[in-house]
């Protein structure tokens, strides 16, 4: 008997100190996680915010930071070494874990935390190259400028004086106690591979993967037709020329993809498809625009930005204003760099969006028989270079990963065709520095002068200054290829290898236009005329819709105010609605339905039923359209991936009275008289419209209910703001929102989770600068900067940007003094 | 000095040096100072004893940062965490729970040695 209960107390203990100390499943380690005193509790003490004097390592002298109500953070430093110090030390008190985050996916690290569920993810960035490129960018030659190399040094010294600070009092974000584990050191690099994720998710691209899959099963007419290089479509470029005369865009033959590189175009496609959202560009949407001080209504030139990325909380943005000697900015940063990104100093301001040229190609390797470690280049064989990794893997062993490397890039399959990829994202770079540059430039001449050094992702820079002058300048690298087709995987032989940039004089770029506007929307900046391939229209630039609109309202004629540029932000006209609705309603039979489309706005408002309408209708169209021909063809693309150029072109063909027909054609034409030729040779148009249209009021009926005014568009389209850690509970949302795809208040997808991050309006007449976005300064979802500013940001408000001065003064302003 | 009395010092005294240990980063020392009491005491007093200091352990810390914080938005966020939204309820009954067990479960085995040893140590 003793012995048994002897047995059971051992089993007991043994059980409970076991989760305890281990874990078991999804749980983490209980003892330390739910230590009341030292584990994620502690997130109850991180959340209060008070009066604070710390003696930090490193700083030279003291740093005053005021935190205003918001959260924003308003560094005043002596020298410009503490002022980045301090930018790294309340990036690391607010927004550790997510830094530690941005890092490990980067450096292809999430499985050591998170266990095999991420080592899909992790395999991808090491063989990217992401880490590769940082480590040269810091201790390659020439290395960082001296001014980026003391921005970063500083940086670093702050984000781990935090992390000892946090580690000696247990005051770690509840994430580290909740995971097990504790932060690195950070490192320069880390802040290097941060600025890659961002320069990934923006620009590295599958394009050319998709465009061989579409070329195979489509047939090159078709691929060329559907998904041609310039846009079919109406579009609104900022920049019209004159361009150089130089070099010219020759027409190039109709592709031709052999099977072996169909397999590995779809082995690539496919694995790069099956990553994480976010790893590889999708397309973007952004807008910036411009107005001069002789159209706005103060006089002094205006600027809006609002950059659309994937909404998270807590936000990729971190707000604060930087003063110190040779610093006086203010604007948001990205939690792990040091420098503003987006804001204004005392003359200039600034903004961006993608530009959306293609810098991903990809190179298909011919490789020796006899030794398969080799591949030719310029009439010789290589061997390929090796680089490789160890990827630790919580719960399970550490992997060895050995990536190839040719010439071009890293091999990113070897199935069918060894299948190489060259990326911008991959050449060491000095951004950082000409971030800091743009930073402390004071008029036109040196924001572009800073720029010049700017490689990826590709951006469309707005500037607006105190003198009322405006600019954009699409800045970034512009690759060259010697030969082939760019748009598909090319031979790897050397003949179309990347042979330089387009000059830095003759990318994308206007100053104080005639018109006194400038605009961007991820558009094609350029007309037909552009001497150089950019991109294609399909999947690098945008459709223009957005582009088209903003062109339209600001092109209006009446003077432009502040106010102006917030409700431009927030519209949500449909531009490719005000095409196609007239053209619809020709054909519609009167019904409630129409009567609601003919009375419409082209808003995408919640209570708009017309909107769904719309909506419904021009999915259906596009997927009657294409589905005939995906089904009859075997594509082996989502069609529903290809809908922005599928629906640019049925755009122009239906502008133009036409539509597309399925395989088996559209069937006898009707003999028309000649007088009547116009109307006959709608009727295959008139006719998809009819199917669509009966389809569309079908389908809303069964699934909304009979009556079309109750078919809002608040009941098909929400939006989520998702916790960054996929933590749903954590989540804002699904809400009813407005907008689309296609508005300037972008709101893709069912729910969507991608639209303005940040969204800025400047006035240099009237000394008006505001800002607003979707989250908080806190990742620590107890804490009151959590997600304070999301209710301001979704009903279209904005907070002033106040400066130190002003912060100190305002209501609800907490002062930390940083000592050495 | 009343046995009530001296179980009563003795009870504040470890509860003391528990949440010292708390505070260190040391959650197991409510196992430790279980076992300890299990080997001392017999069976029902240590396994009462131990519920009490183990709980009091615990507990206090999270009353305190109540007091001082307001622990409703970090309790709503761990329950989200856990995957229990609007529950704030769960991580505060599982870190009790997590206090009361490591505490019974070191005087159980403490308790159960003093039983299977004692009677060698007799002879």
């Amino acid at each position: 008997m003793r012995l048994a209960n002897f047995a059971a107390a051992i089993v007991f203990s043994v059980a409970i100190l076991y989760v305890s100390f281990v874990g078991a499943g999804p749980l983490p380690a209980l003892g330390p996680a739910f230590n009341p005193a030292t584990g994620a509790w502690t997130m109850a003490f991180d959340a209060s915010i008070g009066r604070e004097t710390q003696h930090l390592a490193g700083l030279q002298k003291t740093v005053r930071i005021t935190l205003d109500g918001d959260g924003t953070a308003h560094i005043v430093a002596q020298t410009d070494h503490d002022l980045f110090l301090a930018v790294g030390y309340v990036h690391a008190r607010f927004r550790l874990f997510q830094m530690d985050l941005l890092r490990r996916q980067g450096e292809g690290r999430l499985s050591e935390v998170v266990g095999r569920k991420a080592l899909d993810s992790d395999r991808f960035e090491l063989q990217l190259g992401l880490l590769r490129t940082a480590e040269q960018e810091w201790n390659g030659q020439p290395g960082p400028s001296d001014r980026a190399r003391m921005a970063i040094l500083a940086y670093t010294q702050g984000v781990n004086d935090r992390i000892a600070q946090a580690e000696f009092l247990h005051q770690l974000p509840a994430m580290f106690t909740l995971l097990g584990y504790q932060p690195k050191p950070w490192t320069p690099i880390d802040s290097l591979v941060v600025k890659g994720d961002m320069t990934q998710t923006l620009n590295f691209t599958d394009t050319p993967l998709v465009m061989a899959l579409l070329a195979k099963s489509l047939g090159p007419d078709l691929a060329s037709k559907w998904f041609p290089v310039l846009p079919p479509n109406p579009q609104s470029p900022y920049d019209p020329g004159p361009y150089p005369a130089q070099p010219t865009v020759a027409p190039l033959p109709a592709p031709q993809i052999g099977s072996a590189e169909a397999v590995a175009a779809a082995d690539a496609y496919q694995r790069l498809a099956s990553l994480p959202a976010g790893l590889v560009a999708t397309g973007g949407a952004s807008n910036n625009w411009a107005v001069s001080g002789t159209r706005s209504s103060s006089g002094g030139a205006l600027l809006a930005g609002d950059p659309h990325l994937h909404l998270t909380l807590p936000a990729i943005w971190y707000q604060l204003t930087l003063d110190s000697p040779g610093y006086h900015v203010a604007g948001v940063s990205i939690p792990g760099t040091p420098a503003v990104l987006i804001g204004h100093n005392q003359h200039i301001a600034w903004s961006l969006t993608d530009a959306q040229n293609q810098q991903t190609f990809y190179y298909s390797e011919v490789e020796n028989a006899a030794h398969p470690n080799q591949y030719q280049w310029n009439g010789s064989w290589r061997r390929y270079d090796t680089a490789s990794y160890d990827i630790p893997v919580r719960g399970g062993r550490t992997e060895r990963l050995t990536v190839k490397l040719s010439i071009h890039g890293p091999v990113i399959t070897e199935r069918g065709q060894t299948t190489t990829v060259w990326w911008a994202g991959n050449i060491p770079s000095q951004d950082l520095d000409v971030l800091l540059g743009m930073d402390q430039a004071g008029d036109w001449q040196q924001f572009r002068d800073a720029l010049r050094d700017w490689h990826s992702p590709t951006h469309n820079f707005v500037y607006a200054d105190d003198k009322g002058n405006i600019g954009m300048i699409s800045a970034g690298y512009y690759p060259h290829v010697k030969g082939g087709q760019p748009w598909l995987p090319m031979p790897g032989a050397g003949e179309d290898d990347v042979d330089g940039t387009v000059p830095y004089d003759d990318i994308p770029q206007v100053y104080n236009p005639p018109d006194g506007i400038i605009w961007s929307a991820n558009q094609r900046q350029v007309t037909a005329d552009y001497p150089w391939y950019i991109g294609t229209a399909s999947n690098f630039f945008d459709p223009g819709y957005r582009a088209n609109e903003i062109h339209r309202t600001l092109s209006q004629g009446a003077k432009l105010s502040a106010a102006d540029m917030m409700a431009l932000q927030t519209d949500t006209r449909d531009f490719l609605a005000s095409e196609m609705v007239p053209i619809l309603l020709t054909v519609m039979p009167a019904s409630p339905a129409r009567d609601l489309l003919a009375t419409w706005d082209y808003r995408m408002e919640i209570d708009s039923p017309a909107a769904t309408i719309w909506w419904t209708f021009w999915q259906t169209s596009i997927a009657q359209a294409f589905d005939p021909w995906w089904k009859a063809r075997a594509v082996p693309v989502d069609r529903s991936e290809m809908n922005d150029s599928l629906g640019q072109y049925l755009e122009s063909v239906m502008l133009a009275g036409s539509t597309v027909c399925p395989p088996e054609g559209c069937g006898p034409m009707p003999t028309c008289p000649p007088k009547n030729a116009q109307e006959c040779n709608r009727i295959p148009l008139n006719a998809a419209l009819d199917k669509a249209v009966r389809s569309t009021l079908d389908t809303l009926t069964k699934t909304l209910g009979a009556d079309p005014k109750t078919w809002t568009w608040g009941r098909v389209h929400q939006r989520t703001l998702q916790n960054l850690a996929q933590i749903t509970g954590l989540d804002y949302g699904p809400r009813p929102d407005r907008g689309d795809a296609n508005t300037p208040l972008a709101a893709p997808d069912f729910p969507s989770s991608h639209g303005p991050s940040w969204r800025m309006v400047v006035d240099w007449g009237s000394g008006t600068f505001m800002g607003i976005y979707p989250g908080g300064q806190s990742e620590n979802p107890a804490s009151q900067w959590y997600g304070d500013r999301v209710d301001m940001w979704w009903n279209g408000k904005y907070a002033p940007m106040l400066t130190a001065d002003q912060a100190a003064s305002a209501p609800g302003a907490t002062t930390w003094r940083l000592q050495p | 000095m009343t046995a009530g009395r001296i179980l009563a010092i003795a009870l504040i005294a470890v509860s003391v040096i528990g949440a010292i240990g708390l505070f260190v980063g040391a959650w197991w020392i409510v196992f430790v100072i279980g076992l300890a009491v299990g080997i001392a005491l017999p069976a029902r007093g240590a396994i009462i004893f131990s519920a009490l200091f183990s709980l009091a352990v615990y507990v206090e810390p999270l009353l305190r940062d109540h007091l001082i914080y307001g622990l409703g938005p970090t309790a709503t966020s761990l329950a989200a965490i856990m995957g229990y939204p609007h529950q704030p309820a769960i991580p505060i009954v599982l870190t009790c729970a997590l206090g009361l067990l490591l505490g019974l479960a070191g005087a159980w085995l403490g308790s159960a040695s003093r039983a299977f040893f004692q009677p060698a140590i007799t002879r």
